[in-house]
């Protein structure tokens, strides 16, 4: 008899039979599968009649889910194209469109253990949530100290990544949020490593600049639903304005400014080196570690743009923002942590950043939602999925080029509330880098970032 | 291990390794100078500290060796929060206060917050916007830090470096002196899958699962923490490949013992325990017959197809070898898979299983003809062991005499030592000399540690007739002198082939005379 096992993330298969999905291993004489394959493998057992022993899954317990998910129209739309091709593929739709319910409609289903990867601990939290709000059970969680696996699990990327050994073979259904993370070297070996026949992938921004995306339909399957922010806005989403402040740096500042830019600059010149993509600038920075010079010039680059982000003008603008605005939501978004505590300290405003307690993050949160606190000021760890859910107002700081980034924090501003107007402001350095900077984040908005 | 940041390399025509940090006087003064600076700064803040290490980089070093010293320093030391009081409580009240009057837009508006919440808790406004955030990590105190010599930083440092490196890794080879247990062991901890094979020594390359598929990192953190196991020790090559991530090439990487074992952090090898009492046991008790086997713990491992056991002990003599293993308690799955194993073994083994255990699946282990079992219940018994090895002894040595016998060379040196001829067609020296004292080649006198031709005997005898009847008296050392020059190490054995006798006057060589009787 054919025997079929889970062996560390990947499928073993004795038996006087080969397959086309597997390969010899001549370390242990067996065939070895990726557990990618594991649906197409015993497909073709089947098709081929042969008789085999499947001793692959080990399911956690089987648990009755309650269905409290009302889907929207664009949304039950979604998860049919998903469904009909195959309980496979990745959906694109906007931030605060919704993606969560289908995904938690998809479960409901499907009755399959499920795992749920997500960038990061905050959006654990939220998913669990979510999971006992819609499905009624509590979900297991993975990451973050936390090790419980039940018929729904949510777990971080980095958790999936790293116990892919041990948890490769206990789901059937495998949803991963903000899918385009999924594509990177290490965590496309999640999709390679676990045998989940369905996978869903949800996205608010498909396309990556590394082109890798590429890679997810043979890892989840093809994109099979996409909607574009402009569609959604004011029916589903709420409308928004986009406002940009410039002011100009002091005469220091400006000094300092051009000073540390004309160094960095002349030593391009000097070398002949361009930069035109972020992985050029990465072997640029591998360079400093060999050349003294070199990183003395990007050393003055990183002088000259911090005063240029954390400029005095701004924070003076920011002042009269906050005076503005003074009865709505706000949210303070900049690009460094330094930045976060100076406007804590300087306007008393909750910080969040990666060294905020897990416990004060989640208190934040939750008084910001209830109102108690009118305004966050924080750097990146708010720009992916977690639900923040009525801001009416963003103060951008400082934020990289970056379109994703832009999407992901107008996001956080849009969820549906009757009567909200969203109001997304910029306050960027004049003659500086920053200008470009602002302009190149805008250029697409949707679907592509 | 090191923030991968910090990880510096020479990279040239495909082969990478990396810088390590000599023990150089100027190494060891930054290097002492960082662990100063911790000591001296106990009770300061970290961003203090960071200030020190900063300044050393601006004096020429690369940023990534001062600051990887100072990585490791931090892990040595034990930061705590500033204050006593509780931040996250004072940031909540502070919040809270602003709900009324709104947001602070002015100096004026925030010291009014401020100083309402520094009366509430009995502090003063300075108090309160000093502890704000004193629980940062740069705003932690240094209380406790653990020294060490300048010399062992930089070999932890070095140790950290490459296991840095090798977190890239797709693969890696090695060879090594020993601490197989422990090695083979952590291999199986690791998730890793390895493979065996002799190639001049004995090599072991490991890579994981999914290696098969494609080349793949993710094993390289595993690989990473199996590096101290091989270094810890005494010899070792170490080979890897390394998928460079900026240039996504495949770099070679190789360590050896005698150029880098000075370098690096040696961890301590764990002390060789028996795993029962019944090896114990047979290990004393053997030892104590002086059978002229020698007997080993932990021997090399034996190679089982592609996979390897390390027998309980060898036991060798006169170049024979046998290896054995003892199995106390068992279970019926345990013991087919070491049966599967032990087929394919290519060596002499001697399995001790326990008979109270015992199984029909014994009688499995039986019909492996190299395979070798004798029964015990409480203790090993002696005598069938030792007849096992003196029958391995016979059958061997037999073996190896036919093959000298029949070794397909005709002599033609004046002489031959026979250790080095042995080495030279893979036999014992003993078996050499057994062999050909049975049959000595035609023309050839056979002496205690060789041949020697006899035209080349006669030309001793020549000389040193001449060297007696030119001074009338010959002594050994100059008769031994004589015989060396001729390329016979054994003079003893030549002087007397050729009949002569040595009257020792004493004990000094000088007046010991050779004479014809």
């Amino acid at each position: 008899m054919i025997q079929l096992w889970f062996d560390k993330g990947t499928l073993l298969l004795r038996g006087e039979v080969g397959t086309p999905y597997g390969k010899w291993d001549p370390r242990i004489a067996c065939y070895r599968i990726k557990a990618l394959h594991y649906r197409d493998v015993t497909s073709y057992l089947e098709e081929s009649k042969l008789q085999y022993r499947d001793e692959v899954p080990n399911l956690p317990p089987s648990q009755t889910l309650k269905d409290n998910v009302q889907l929207r129209s664009y949304q039950k739309k979604a998860l049919d194209k998903w469904s009909h091709a195959g309980f496979r593929g990745v959906l694109v739709l906007p931030t605060a469109a919704g993606k969560t319910y289908i995904a938690l409609k998809a479960i409901s289903l499907l009755k399959a253990q499920t795992l749920i990867v997500v960038p990061t601990l905050d959006l654990i939290d939220q998913w669990r949530k979510r999971v006992k709000d819609c499905l009624g059970i509590e979900a297991g969680a993975v990451g973050g100290g936390e090790n419980t696996v039940s018929m729904v699990t949510v777990s971080t990327y980095e958790s999936a990544y790293l116990q892919a050994e041990a948890l490769g073979n206990r789901f059937m259904f495998i949803v991963f949020d903000e899918v385009h993370h999924l594509a990177s070297p290490g965590y496309m070996q999640i999709a390679e490593m676990y045998i989940a026949p369905y996978r869903m992938g949800l996205t608010a921004t498909y396309v990556r600049s590394d082109q890798r995306h590429e890679l997810l339909p043979t890892l989840i399957g093809d994109q099979v639903y996409s909607v574009k922010i402009e569609e959604l806005a004011g029916t589903h989403l709420s409308p928004y304005t986009h406002q940009k402040i410039y002011v100009e740096l002091t005469p220091e500042e400006q000094r300092v400014y051009d000073e540390g830019m004309n160094v960095f600059s002349s030593y391009l010149r000097e070398k002949r080196i361009v930069l035109r993509s972020a992985e050029d600038f990465q072997k640029f920075i591998m360079a400093t570690g060999r050349d003294r010079r070199a990183r003395e010039a990007l050393l003055a680059r990183n002088r000259a743009l911090k005063v240029a982000l954390n400029s005095e003008a701004k924070l003076n603008q920011l002042a009269k923002q906050l005076d503005v605005y003074r009865d709505e939501k706000t949210l303070v978004f900049t690009l460094h942590n330094d930045l976060v505590y100076t406007i804590s300290r300087r306007f008393l405003i909750p910080a969040i950043t990666y060294q905020t307690p897990k416990e004060e993050r989640r208190e934040i949160l939750e008084n910001f939602r209830s109102g108690d606190y009118r305004a966050i000021v924080t750097s990146q760890v708010l720009d992916e999925g977690v639900d923040v859910p009525d801001a009416s107002v963003g103060l951008m700081l400082s934020g990289t080029g970056s379109t994703r980034e832009y999407i992901q924090r107008l996001g956080r501003l849009l969820r549906k509330v009757e009567g909200k107007q969203a109001k997304l402001v910029e306050i960027v350095s004049k003659q500086t880098v920053e200008v470009r900077m602002s302009r190149r984040r805008r250029e697409k908005t949707t679907g592509e970032a | 291990m090191l923030p991968s940041e910090l990880l510096a390399v020479w990279k040239r025509k495909g082969v990478i390794w990396p810088r390590y940090a000599k023990l150089s006087d100027d190494n060891l003064e930054v290097a002492g100078n960082l662990i100063e600076a911790y000591k001296s700064h106990i009770g300061q803040k970290k961003s203090v500290v960071k200030e020190f290490v900063d300044e050393l980089e601006d004096e020429g070093y690369d940023y990534r060796f001062v600051r990887g010293l100072a990585f490791l320093l931090d892990r040595k030391s034990r930061f705590r929060c500033n204050e006593k009081i509780n931040t996250v409580d004072l940031r909540r009240k502070i919040y809270r206060a602003t709900r009324e009057p709104g947001l602070p837009t002015t100096p004026e508006q925030r010291t009014r917050i401020i100083e309402a919440v520094a009366t509430e808790l009995r502090m003063t406004a300075d108090e309160v916007d000093k502890f704000l955030y004193a629980d940062l990590d740069t705003e932690l105190i240094l209380e406790e830090f653990e020294p060490l010599p300048a010399s062992e930083l930089l070999q932890e440092y070095n140790l950290s470096l490459t296991q840095t490196l090798l977190f890239d890794s797709t693969e890696v080879k090695f060879k090594s002196s020993g601490n197989w247990q422990q090695v083979f062991h952590s291999i199986k901890r690791l998730g890793l899958i390895y493979e065996a094979y002799q190639e001049g020594a004995f090599w072991v390359k490991v890579d994981g699962p999914a290696s098969l598929f494609k080349l793949t990192r993710r094993y390289g953190t595993a690989i990473a923490k199996l590096l101290p196991v091989i270094v810890a020790n005494p010899q070792w090559t170490v080979e890897a490949k390394i998928l460079w991530k900026y240039t996504n090439e495949i770099c070679d990487f190789k360590i050896e013992s005698w150029k880098h074992s000075a370098l690096l952090k040696k961890p301590r090898l764990p002390i060789l325990s028996f795993d029962s009492l019944v090896e114990e046991d047979f290990a004393a008790r053997f030892q104590a017959l002086k059978s002229g086997w020698l007997l080993r713990r932990e021997p090399e491992p034996v190679l089982a197809g592609k996979q390897v056991i390390i027998p309980d002990f060898s036991l060798e003599k006169e170049g024979v070898k046998v290896y054995m293993e003892i199995v106390g308690f068992w279970t019926v799955e345990y013991l087919l898979r070491k049966i599967e194993k032990l087929k394919k073994v290519e060596v002499n083994m001697l399995v001790a299983a326990n008979e109270t255990l015992a199984c029909e699946k014994l009688a499995k282990l039986e019909k492996h003809a190299k395979l070798n079992v004798i029964y015990y219940r409480e203790k090993v018994p002696l005598s069938p062991v030792l007849q096992h090895l003196e029958e391995a002894f016979r059958q061997v040595r037999a073996k190896q005499m036919e093959f000298v016998k029949d070794f397909p060379v005709v002599f033609t040196e004046p002489v031959l030592n026979f250790e080095e001829f042995g080495a030279r067609i893979g036999v014992s020296s003993e078996a050499v000399k057994a062999a050909l004292t049975e049959k000595p080649p035609q023309d050839y006198i056979v002496m205690s540690k060789g041949l020697v031709r006899k035209d080349r005997l006669e030309q001793i005898e020549k000389r040193i007739e001449e060297q007696i009847s030119l001074k009338g008296r010959l002594s050994l050392s100059e008769a031994v002198k004589t015989i060396e020059a001729d390329g016979v190490e054994d003079a003893a054995g030549a002087l007397e082939a050729l009949g002569y006798r040595i009257n020792w006057h004493g004990i000094d060589a000088e007046k010991a005379e050779v004479v014809r009787p």
